[in-house]
């Protein structure tokens, strides 16, 4: 146990570091800060609530560069798409954090950040499965073909109409190869931003989506250039909550260390996949989280009568991580089978790469 | 003779790993030795009372504690530093009791040149999460610039450990290649 003097608690150094590194993982492959995982661990660990949220955004920022030097080593970062967005992210996240005092002052903020996250997240759950599950069959259409697939395959074809929109001034994204009015990518930002400052949350979960089927990324460059936005509007969120009293440094410092192994590990796994098989997991860790919000939203619909719905939220939460990290293993473990021409079941092929 | 590569990995990981544990050493060392603490527990919020929260957390109606009232510069155990909003806090404290709660009367009452704590912690809610809410933290500032050089200080340990691993891999001859991301169909 470690005397936290700021927090003025005591906790397992052990879980922390763990859950850095699990968070990292998932983090580091999916490009999404993982806030939405973090904080029910962090309370259940003893933090306060608040101070696990704050916690929570800061180690998000540490995390994001370790992960974001990874991604630019992989050549998965575009600056010019990053840097354009990352203005349009700041004003939507603080516009979020108004629409989210205004709900409160009506009363209205906890029944209502639960049925919006429920909403969006089924409806994105949804959306990516289908048109991911599309491209999927497409690639073993292609290779039953003989022909050689990329490792990008989308079907998608809203980022066409937004690439079509040409209001200056008008921007060149060399990396992820797209020609984008700038106002797209800003509001794309805002949207996001605002969806991110209501639920209190990094917003990848929304980003890395936004970036595939909005602006038309691939989904590495969207998950790398993701992470780039997560450390500009981490820290910016880390300064708000260090301002507000809600950090003790050193979990912090622990989880980052946690999360320097695992989004190691998660950034260099997305060079053994396809851009498929990284929205799979995204979609599933976009279903899994709906379902704890969801228990939750049930638990405080009920007036808090029903403590279990409560009590299995954080447990699915906290399972959802474990999940998550075991399917990235997994993808990895059969990727490297595959190279090596072993056995494979027969959905694998088609979302891992053969160099 | 090691590859090029692998010789300024090697040098890599060594330069950014002395960088790193220098980092590490120092957060510990301001951590232990009060001024991070300090940083935080920084300035009062409100007007009230600087105290230690932890020196009463065991009180209750039936065993309430009583805290000498007096202008302390460090607060060991049950004493109590009247403070002003915007004052800096005497050392060794966690939180304030502010005026309005003991007015009210219901927590904390003042009696003569003491307080007397009977409910140092209560159970509330917030986001669906039930939480105990006592006096620590309660009505403390934090340093703006405090909070300003903790997070460019774990940006820069985030960048520290990010090259210090990818020393690491290119020492043992691991060097990633950029991802071909157009080639093939797409």
């Amino acid at each position: 146990m470690f005397d936290f003097i700021i927090a003025g608690i005591q906790a397992p150094i052990f879980l922390l570091v763990l859950t850095g590194m699990t968070v990292g993982m998932v983090g580091g492959f999916i490009g999404v800060g993982g806030g939405y995982m973090v904080t029910p661990a962090l309370i259940v660990f003893g933090f306060p609530g608040y101070m696990a949220s704050g916690i929570d955004v800061t180690h998000i920022a540490g995390k994001s560069v370790v992960a974001t030097i990874r991604h630019r080593q992989l050549g998965n970062i575009d600056w010019v798409l990053g840097l354009a967005m990352v203005g349009g992210t700041m004003m939507g996240v603080e516009m979020g954090v108004r629409l989210l005092n205004y709900t409160k002052s009506i009363g209205l903020s906890g029944i209502a950040l639960l049925t919006g996250s429920v909403g969006i997240m089924v409806g994105l759950f949804l959306y990516t499965q289908i048109e991911t599950h599309r491209a999927q069959k497409k690639i073993q259409e292609l290779a039953r073909e003989g022909k050689t697939v990329g490792r990008e395959l989308s079907t998608s074809n809203i980022p066409k109409f937004f690439q079509s929109i040409s209001l200056f001034p008008i921007i060149r994204c060399h990396v992820a190869r797209i020609v984008i009015s700038m106002w797209v990518v800003v509001l794309v930002g805002i949207a996001t931003g605002v969806l991110a400052g209501f639920f209190g949350v990094g917003g990848g979960f929304i980003r890395v989506p936004a970036l595939v089927y909005v602006v038309g990324a691939t989904t590495h460059i969207a998950v790398g250039t993701d992470l780039l936005e997560i450390v500009v509007s981490g820290g910016y969120g880390a300064l708000r909550h260090f301002a507000s009293g809600n950090v003790d440094i050193m979990a912090v410092f622990f989880m980052i260390i946690g999360a320097m192994f695992g989004a190691q590990f998660g950034s260099i796994a997305t060079s053994y996949v396809r851009g498929p098989a990284i929205r799979y997991i995204l979609s599933y860790s976009l279903i899994l989280a709906t379902v704890g919000a969801f228990l939750r939203l049930v638990y405080m619909l009920s007036a808090q009568k029903y403590e279990f719905l409560n009590f299995f939220a954080v447990v699915f939460t906290l399972g959802e991580m474990i999940f998550l990290c075991l399917f990235i293993l997994s993808l990895v473990y059969f990727a490297v089978r595959h190279r090596h021409g072993k056995w494979v079941p027969a959905w694998i092929p088609s979302l891992v790469v053969v160099p | 003779m090691a590859e090029p590569s692998k010789t300024k990995g090697t040098i890599k990981f060594v330069v950014w790993t002395a960088i790193a544990a220098a980092l590490i050493s120092y957060l510990w060392i301001e951590y232990y030795n009060g001024t991070l603490v300090s940083w935080y527990y920084y300035k009062a919020k409100s007007d009230g009372w600087a105290v230690n929260a932890n020196a009463f957390k065991d009180a209750g109606k039936d065993k309430p504690a009583v805290l000498q009232i007096g202008s302390f510069e460090t607060i060991e155990g049950l004493q109590a530093v009247p403070v002003k909003k915007g004052d800096r806090l005497p050392a060794n404290t966690n939180g304030i009791i502010d005026k309005k709660t003991v007015e009210e009367g219901k927590r904390v009452t003042l009696d003569g040149n003491t307080l007397k704590v009977t409910v140092p912690m209560q159970v509330k809610e917030a986001k669906g999460f039930k939480f105990k809410d006592t006096f620590k933290h309660k009505g403390i500032q934090t340093s703006e610039w405090g909070g300003a050089w903790c997070v460019a200080f774990i940006l820069v340990l985030g960048f520290a450990l990010g090259m210090m691993a990818e020393g690491f891999t290119d020492m043992c001859g691991l060097k990633l290649t950029k991802i071909k991301h157009y080639e093939g169909v797409h």
